[in-house]
């Protein structure tokens, strides 16, 4: 049976309250809503590594780039429940399918974390009728190890932080329980840039670990 | 408009810029794309721009509007439609909202 992507997450600020989540394909509409809608409060906020992003740009760009690299990208939006019942879009996630797995000692292929973007809870919360925002970013990375477990990669994904994102960024995909490529390997001959020691990626057994923890959320 | 708003088949120019956009991002790795659009930088390559005349969904949906992701891979029809989606309607009266269409 295909793992399924999780539809519920912990508050981020009370882990013990559950918060209901639900994943969907992402559309231009999506793009254009969360520009609109949340896109000027995050360009304010000078230490989000999205403080510039628009999504209604990037999503037919990543989509067209790795057409032309013979590659797909998957793009979701999740979303969660308001204190009205109803859902809002709070994350955005666009994965590329079958890239070049980062750990070259293991060649395979895997899948790549390319643009995540979590709306900033207090927007939520003062904005968007969300007392208890979801804490994204185990969400996100689960939804990108389940896409690539039931491709058949089991589990193995790559990101890069941006380094727009400081070590703040760093410390968040560490905590989320990514290893982190030293910065001293070398990179898929494909991947065509230097290792600049922000890249992380999921083994299988991390990935595994890392899914199977979600899996009473699902 | 942009370039890309105006693409259709007859315009060989604004095919010409498109091709050349996606020619030259795809000479670059994933991550210096990412460090591009984090700069603020990726409007200098790719020159797409959303009209301002689209409709904004509404900010909420029923859970029942919702139509959730497989997280199984696509097929070539899902993929293709997806990769349609992710272009804005090229004029406001052909719009429908996901929740009572597509969604």
């Amino acid at each position: 049976m295909p793992r399924r992507f999780v539809r519920s997450a912990p508050s981020k600020a009370d882990k013990r309250r559950k918060v209901d989540i639900r994943v969907t394909n992402m559309a231009a509409s999506d793009a254009l809503w969360w520009d609109v809608r949340l896109g000027p409060k995050h360009a304010s906020m000078a230490a989000r590594a999205d403080q510039f992003w628009s999504w209604s740009v990037l999503l037919p760009m990543c989509h067209l780039v790795q057409r032309a690299k013979r590659r797909y990208c998957r793009p979701l939006v999740i979303w969660a429940r308001t204190d009205s019942g109803r859902f809002l879009r709070v994350g955005m996630l666009i994965v590329i399918e079958a890239y070049p797995y980062l750990d070259i000692e293991h060649p395979a292929e895997s899948h790549f974390a390319w643009f995540m973007s979590g709306a900033d809870p207090g927007v939520l919360t003062t904005e968007f009728g969300m007392s208890n925002p979801p804490a994204l970013g185990r969400v996100l990375l689960d939804s990108a190890i389940v896409l690539s477990q039931n491709a058949g990669l089991a589990g193995r994904i790559g990101l890069h932080a941006a380094a727009a994102g400081g070590d703040a960024l760093l410390a968040v995909y560490a905590r989320c329980g990514l290893i982190r490529l030293p910065a001293t390997a070398a990179l898929p001959p494909s991947v065509r840039r230097p290792n600049d020691g922000r890249f992380f990626y999921a083994d299988e057994p991390v990935a595994e670990a890392l899914a199977a923890a979600l899996d009473a959320s699902r | 408009m942009s370039e890309f708003m105006q693409l259709d088949a007859k315009a060989p120019a604004t095919l010409g810029a498109v091709v050349e956009a996606v020619t030259r991002l795809s000479t670059l790795g994933e991550a210096k794309i990412l460090e591009l659009v984090s700069a603020g930088k990726i409007a200098d390559l790719f020159p797409f721009r959303p009209t301002g005349d689209q409709p904004i969904p509404s900010d909420t949906l029923a859970e029942e509007e919702l139509v959730e992701a497989s997280a199984s891979p696509l097929n070539r029809k899902q993929r293709d439609a997806l990769i349609q989606s992710s272009l804005p309607a090229t004029s406001p009266k052909k719009y429908r909202p996901r929740a009572a269409s597509k969604r």
